[in-house]
């Protein structure tokens, strides 16, 4: 590693300060101008700082990236009041997975030269193509995903592009809003802009830059010291899966990870993986060496730290990069797609990749990693309202995180920081729908010493007709459990539950229809379970007794713990006690009838599509599960 | 001899954790006296009565009327800025609290948002706080309304009585009620509330649709849980000053308690809305350094208060402090208006310490006042920037005019090892912890301006609290401020503060209507309603109907933003031009808030029209209460060397200067002071940096500005 001058650890701390500060800045502006309640509720949108040599310095999230911007407009030829946007899968370097998410990259001048790039991304509500939304389940082609725009300026040293807003504008369905949008981002990447700017002038270049150095050198030698050294030298592989791709029947669709941890790095290939999938599912992840993978991953690594206070502290920038290495297979895989592969659901292989990581660092050390969490699905309605106005009422549930080994998962989170869901009374005045029920769904969360977390329970009323849209995995196979803990409840639409026409949905669905005065309830994952059931303190299993977190069935069958009171269940009133006997007994006999069991629980779902219950990598010799 | 001069006083008394600080006014005359006495947590009602009796002593001992004349204090009036409610809350314990809500919803506080705060991926780690009531103690009652209001479901009376019992049997006596679109038709939430009243008649109730009718039902439904939950505590604290007063001073001495929105209440009427009270203290300190500031000449201001664990940022226009309804307590959000203040975790306290990764970092961690700083002796084991900036000379080996003895020794050894760990020189290591700890002020000045659209170049900071004068003239160099003011006595302007305000309250109704559809009747008739149970509230208080101000603005937005901006509203009847006034005072406010707006969008076809919608009505009732008259002070003879008290070292940049040093008290309006210099008084230094200038004003103001760079006023 290059090793700059003697730097001023006080002015790195400046540096720093002022980097997080305008980050939170440029952040705050588009939140609360935004339109798209997919960024301004739903949060899915990421502001990020990077260096003149496209190196990200902000650290509490990912970012798309600055590489396919200087490499279609070299910075010498950039004007200040430039304003760069694109959205092409496959011309952007592997930055942004899908074309829904639009990016505005803003330079930043010091003395005549580009010094830096502010940038936004958000996923905007609707960019056109074949269905409302913009995310096609059953796309077979990128062309069939909305309008691809290559990376172009949108406004010229100051001036707005209107030729070109005009024509991004008027292929969505939702122009008012898409407009909205592009406004608040420019806006906001242009005020960030200025303040890095002054940061330059203050401290001049050659300082500010050195001090970029020393940042990002600080993140890879905390990593590399405090998350690294936990991983035994060695090599270990892990598997998980989509299940569909809303084209082909549901199958396994293998994403494979072999993990090699060697002289404080991470290699990690992709060997196995399986082909590109027909629908749109696919990650176009092997450009720039993964540059952007790398950072999407690297968070899940914190899960080593000593604790859950110390994991929260840990920024994830550039520095990370040179610490892991990763080997993709031959184009034509589920990572490594051929354009026009459609990729709007990509969010099946790319939050899947961090679940496997976890799983395959849990190999490594016993366990001591989360069990799986899934927290990104787009369900909604779309129609016509009662004054003849096209609607889209579309939100991101999150789920149950899973059971770690200090604590139970958190019931119905996200993985996106500050992702927010609509509010009922939000939705109730904009859209016809009425949410009759907005709940925790019992007995979703994974059985374990420590419990995954509940997922939603939500249950829609149309008020007029309308079409139902899912965007959903783990529809059939379930958040795992890890170390002796049980995999969590998969998600699941069904249409007028209890009624007559009572069905339930596949995970991906454009323009399910559904008529006026329909029961729809959804029901997202729960988090998988993490540590042995029987070993749960059985007061704990009184407790989620009591507050309905667990049926009195569970408490028996999943947990061994017997309540005081006939047939198990709770007293109407007051806290079920636990029948310490009884409960002992119980336990004794079930630990008893189990044969050998795997180190990762995938749930039933796993048969209906393997045939068996556990894949062969889901074991680990008697030393690794304990 | 003459006889006695009655002087008529007006007191506010603001509880802090340490200390309990004191002002007097004297309304004929303007004098002005202080005083602390330590703070009384266990019992604060205590500290608050000492401190009267203490005040009293002061005014009639220290009177500023010539001393043959002895003086009769009377009070006039007591103001009061508590932080019971928050602690309260910050307490994070909630026992006896339950909460009612709507068949369906029983899981509203364990879904919350799904927000996770901070970093992508701490899903996997983070663990969710517990919620404010517990699952077990959340019960539902069959009802519903839609978003207009209209009846889905009849209020299940026969439920209610059950679950009002259960709660009764549970021991359960603080009970919030919130039911979905209760902000559109308060009617089953009042009968929820006379069934508890009925059936559980020991509870204290609140009911969303009185605490917060807004949309939003997860924030409406903590916000009033937090009501119902401190209700029982602020009615008793309150209480118990009451009593403590009218044994003290006789009964008819009016009572005000502050509230966080900037305005006072009498605390007869707190138990009716007690979250209001909540932040009270920081609201007192933005509003007094504003009526300083204005007085002064200066229109546009940031209020920096610096106290011993955090500084708190507000910014000010035309002696009005920006107000938000987007507030929290904690991890609580409060949703009422209170005044936007901006927390940063750097005071006098903040720790310096070395992160794992080898940086250097300056709080948010504080020593506090116990222990303290390593100079106070008190058993701190940590360097702070207090010791940074004794160390370095910038504060006398003193506090408090010497009640407390500083050990410089224990703060350069402190130092030294923070330094030897970082391979820098002490002096530089102490300037580092200073640099640190002003930018991350200056951030968080940057936050609240940006927020706002505004740049703080056209900004005067008044800085005040026990070390807001210490960085004050770095602040104004990071930032390029205009100048920055430092009153007389900076420790004591939130107490000054709640001498300033009117009695006010806040009435909110929540009306989702496009602009272009708007239903010009039905937002005069909530207008009306709100004016009335303004005047009403005022009434109660003894306003005469001329003597009211009723102030009316509406938050809008852009259809399809979740954000709204408030407008104040033409006066008179709202219709069509009336309307059109407001949609263009929204546009005004959004292009200086975020830069751009949409004033002509509907003149641009292909991209898209850009409607306007309305969401809350609001109205305010203020019942105005003389402001202090500031006294001017006689001028000098322009030579400010009779405050000069002698010389110490120093250091800036790494190098030892011999600076002045000099009594604040002594100085007089007129004189200049160029930097590098110090200017200490009772409970605060001020540090003038090379290249800097102060101005005495004519008020006793420091005005501290870059050498050549000329203040004027704004």
């Amino acid at each position: 590693m290059k090793k700059g001058p003697a730097i001023d650890p006080i002015v790195i701390q400046i540096v720093e300060g002022t980097l997080a500060s305008v980050e939170a800045e440029v952040e705050a502006a588009i939140e609360r101008t935004s339109r798209s309640p997919m960024i301004r509720e739903a949060r899915d949108f990421r502001a990020g700082i990077h260096d003149r040599r496209c190196r990200k310095l902000t650290g509490r999230s990912y970012s798309a990236l600055v590489q396919p911007i200087v490499r279609d407009f070299p910075p010498a030829t950039m004007r200040p009041g430039d304003v760069f946007f694109h959205n092409d899968v496959y011309g952007s370097e592997g930055g942004i997975g899908h074309l829904p998410d639009l990016c505005v990259t803003v330079p930043v001048f010091a003395d005549g030269l580009v010094v830096a790039f502010v940038q936004a991304f958000g996923h905007h509500d609707d960019i056109g193509g074949a269905v409302p939304g913009s995310m096609p389940s059953h796309a077979t082609s990128a062309y069939q995903e909305g309008l691809i725009v290559p990376p172009v300026r949108i406004y010229q040293a100051g001036v707005p592009n209107d030729d070109l807003i005009k024509v991004l504008v008027r292929n969505s369905r939702l122009p008012d809003s898409l407009r909205g949008d592009l406004d608040s981002e420019v806006a906001a990447c242009r005020m960030g802009a200025e303040r890095l700017g002054d940061l330059f002038h203050r401290y001049g270049r050659e300082q500010v830059e050195a001090c970029f150095d020393a940042i990002l050198e600080r993140t890879t030698e905390t990593f590399r010291r405090e998350l690294l050294s936990k991983i035994p030298d060695g090599t270990y592989v892990w598997e998980d899966y989509a299940e569909h791709d809303g084209v082909d029947p549901p199958r396994l669709h293998t994403q494979r990870m072999t993990l090699t941890k060697r002289d404080d790095r991470l290699i990690i290939d992709f060997a196995g993986t399986s082909p590109q999938a027909k629908g749109p599912i696919n990650h176009a992840g092997d450009y720039a060496d993964g540059v952007f993978l790398k950072k999407w991953l690297a968070p899940i690594l914190r899960n080593l730290a000593d604790s859950p206070e110390r994991m929260a502290e840990l920024d994830v920038n550039e520095g990370v990069v040179p610490l892991i290495e990763l080997r993709f297979p031959p184009p034509g895989t589920l990572l490594t797609p051929v354009f026009p592969a459609p990729t709007n659901a990509r969010t099946f292989v790319l939050l899947r990749q961090l679940g496997i990581l976890a799983g395959v660092i849990a190999k490594a050390v016993g366990g001591r990693m989360p069990a799986d969490q899934e927290t990104i699905r787009y369900t909604g309605f779309h129609g016509v309202d009662a004054d003849g106005q096209f609607y889209l009422m579309r939100e991101v549930l999150g789920g149950g995180s899973g059971g770690r080994y200090y604590a139970d998962g958190s019931d119905t989170i996200h993985v996106v920081p500050d992702s927010k869901n609509l509010p009922v009374e939000f939705t109730e005045t904009r859209f016809p729908l009425i949410v009759e029920r907005l709940a925790l769904a019992t007995d979703s969360g994974g059985a374990g010493a420590r419990r995954g977390g509940l997922g939603y329970l939500k249950e829609f009323r149309v008020l007029r007709e309308s079409a139902f849209l899912c965007v959903a995995d783990r529809a059939i196979l379930s958040c795992w459990g890890l170390r002796g803990g049980k995999a969590g409840a998969p998600f699941r639409v069904t249409i007028d539950p209890g009624g007559p026409n009572e069905h339930v949905l596949p995970g991906l669905v454009d323009d399910e229809p559904v008529p006026a005065g329909t029961l729809v309830r959804v029901e997202t994952t729960g988090g998988g379970g993490w540590g042995d059931p029987l070993d749960r303190e059985p007061e704990l299993v009184a407790l989620d007794a009591l507050e309905g977190k667990i049926s009195a069935r569970a408490a028996r069958e999943d947990y061994g713990v017997v309540l005081a009171g006939a047939d198990g269940a709770c007293p109407a009133d007051g806290a079920p006690r636990v029948d310490s006997a009884a409960t002992r007994a119980l336990r004794d006999r079930l630990r008893a009838a189990r044969g050998r069991r795997p180190f990762f629980d995938r749930g039933p779902g796993y048969r209906t599509l393997a045939g068996v219950d556990h894949a062969e990598v889901d074991f680990v010799d008697a030393r690794g599960a304990d | 001899m003459s006889a006695p001069v009655t002087r008529l006083l007006r007191i506010g008394i603001d509880t802090g954790g340490t200390f309990t600080d004191v002002v007097a006014i004297d309304e004929a005359t303007g004098a002005i006296f202080t005083t602390k006495t330590p703070s009384t947590p266990h019992d604060p009602s205590i500290g608050v009565l000492d401190g009267i009796r203490k005040i009293l002593r002061v005014a009639r001992d220290g009177s500023s009327i010539p001393s043959a004349t002895p003086s009769r204090p009377t009070v006039a009036a007591v103001s009061h800025g508590t932080t019971v409610a928050t602690n309260a809350l910050l307490q994070e314990r909630f026992p006896g609290l339950g909460l009612v809500t709507t068949e369906g919803f029983r899981h509203v506080l364990e879904i919350g948002r799904q927000a996770v705060p901070r970093g992508y991926g701490n899903s996997y780690f983070w663990v969710k706080p517990e919620r404010i009531v517990p699952l077990h103690l959340v019960r539902e009652v069959p009802e519903r309304l839609n978003f207009r209001g209209e009846v889905l479901r009849s209020f299940d009376e026969a439920a209610a009585v059950t679950t009002a019992r259960w709660f009764r049997d549970k021991g359960i006596d603080s009970i919030g009620v919130s039911f979905i679109h209760a902000y559109a038709n308060s009617e089953h939430e009042q009968r929820m509330r006379a069934v508890l009243e009925r059936e559980h008649p020991g509870a204290h109730v609140s009911i969303s649709s009185e605490v917060l009718p807004e949309y939003r039902e997860y924030e409406r439904t903590v916000t009033t849980l937090v009501d119902a939950f401190v209700k029982s505590r602020v009615a008793a604290y309150v209480g118990a000053i009451q009593t403590r007063l009218d044994a003290e001073l006789g009964a008819g001495v009016p009572f005000y308690v502050m509230k966080s929105n900037g305005g006072v209440i009498s605390a007869r009427e707190v138990a009716a809305q007690p979250i209001t009270t909540i932040l009270s203290g920081p609201a007192a300190g933005a509003l007094g350094a504003s009526l300083l500031a204005r007085a002064a000449g200066f229109d546009r201001v940031l209020t920096a208060d610096a106290g011993g664990t955090s500084t708190d940022v507000c910014l000010v226009e035309h002696g009005v402090p920006g107000l938000t309804t987007d507030g929290a307590v904690g991890r609580f959000p409060v949703k009422v208006p209170m005044i936007d203040i901006v927390t940063v975790g750097a005071g006098g306290g903040s720790v310096a310490w070395v992160a794992p990764d080898g940086g250097l970092k300056v709080g948010p961690r504080s020593a506090g006042a116990d222990p303290g700083p390593l100079c106070y002796g008190r058993g701190g084991t940590e360097p702070t920037t207090t010791d940074a900036h004794l160390l370095l000379g910038r504060i006398p080996p003193r506090l408090l005019g010497g009640e407390i003895p500083l050990s410089v020794e224990r703060a350069r050894e402190g130092i030294a090892a923070l330094a030897a760990r970082l391979g820098l020189e002490p002096a530089r290591a102490a300037e580092g912890v200073l640099e640190i700890a002003a930018w991350n002020q200056a951030n968080a000045i940057q936050q609240v301006s940006v927020k706002r659209g505004l740049d703080p170049r056209d900004y005067t900071l008044v800085a005040f609290g026990g070390s807001g004068p210490l960085l004050a003239g770095r602040l104004v160099d990071l930032l390029r401020l205009r100048a920055a003011l430092i009153p007389l006595s900076p420790g004591n302007v939130s107490a000054f503060g709640l001498l300033t305000v009117d009695l006010k309250n806040d009435y909110v109704q929540t009306f989702v209507q496009r602009h272009d559809r708007l239903d010009y009747a039905t937002v005069n008739a909530h207008l009306a309603r709100l004016e009335a149970l303004a005047r009403a509230a005022l009434a109660a208080e003894g306003f005469a109907e001329h003597a009211m101000r009723v102030e009316r603005s509406a938050d809008l937005r852009y259809f399809g933003q979740a954000w709204e901006v408030a407008v104040e509203l033409p006066s008179g009847t709202v219709d069509e031009p009336g309307a059109a006034v407001a949609a263009e005072r929204f546009h005004d406010a959004h292009e200086q808030r975020y830069g751009y707006s949409y004033r002509r969008a509907a003149e641009r076809g292909a991209t898209g029209r850009q409607t306007v919608e309305w969401v809350n009505l609001r109205v305010t009732g203020v019942g105005p209460i003389a402001r202090p008259k500031l006294r001017e002070r006689p001028p000098g003879d322009g030579r400010p060397a009779r405050a000069l008290t002698g010389t110490r070292t120093v250091v800036f940049s790494e190098k030892p200067v011999e600076c002045p040093v000099y009594e604040r008290t002594r100085l007089a309006p007129g004189d200049t002071l160029a930097g590098p210099g110090v200017v200490e008084e009772y409970g605060a230094t001020t540090v003038v940096y090379p290249g800097q200038r102060i101005e005495v004003d004519r008020f006793g103001n420091l005005i501290l500005t870059r050498a050549g760079a000329s203040v004027g006023t704004a």
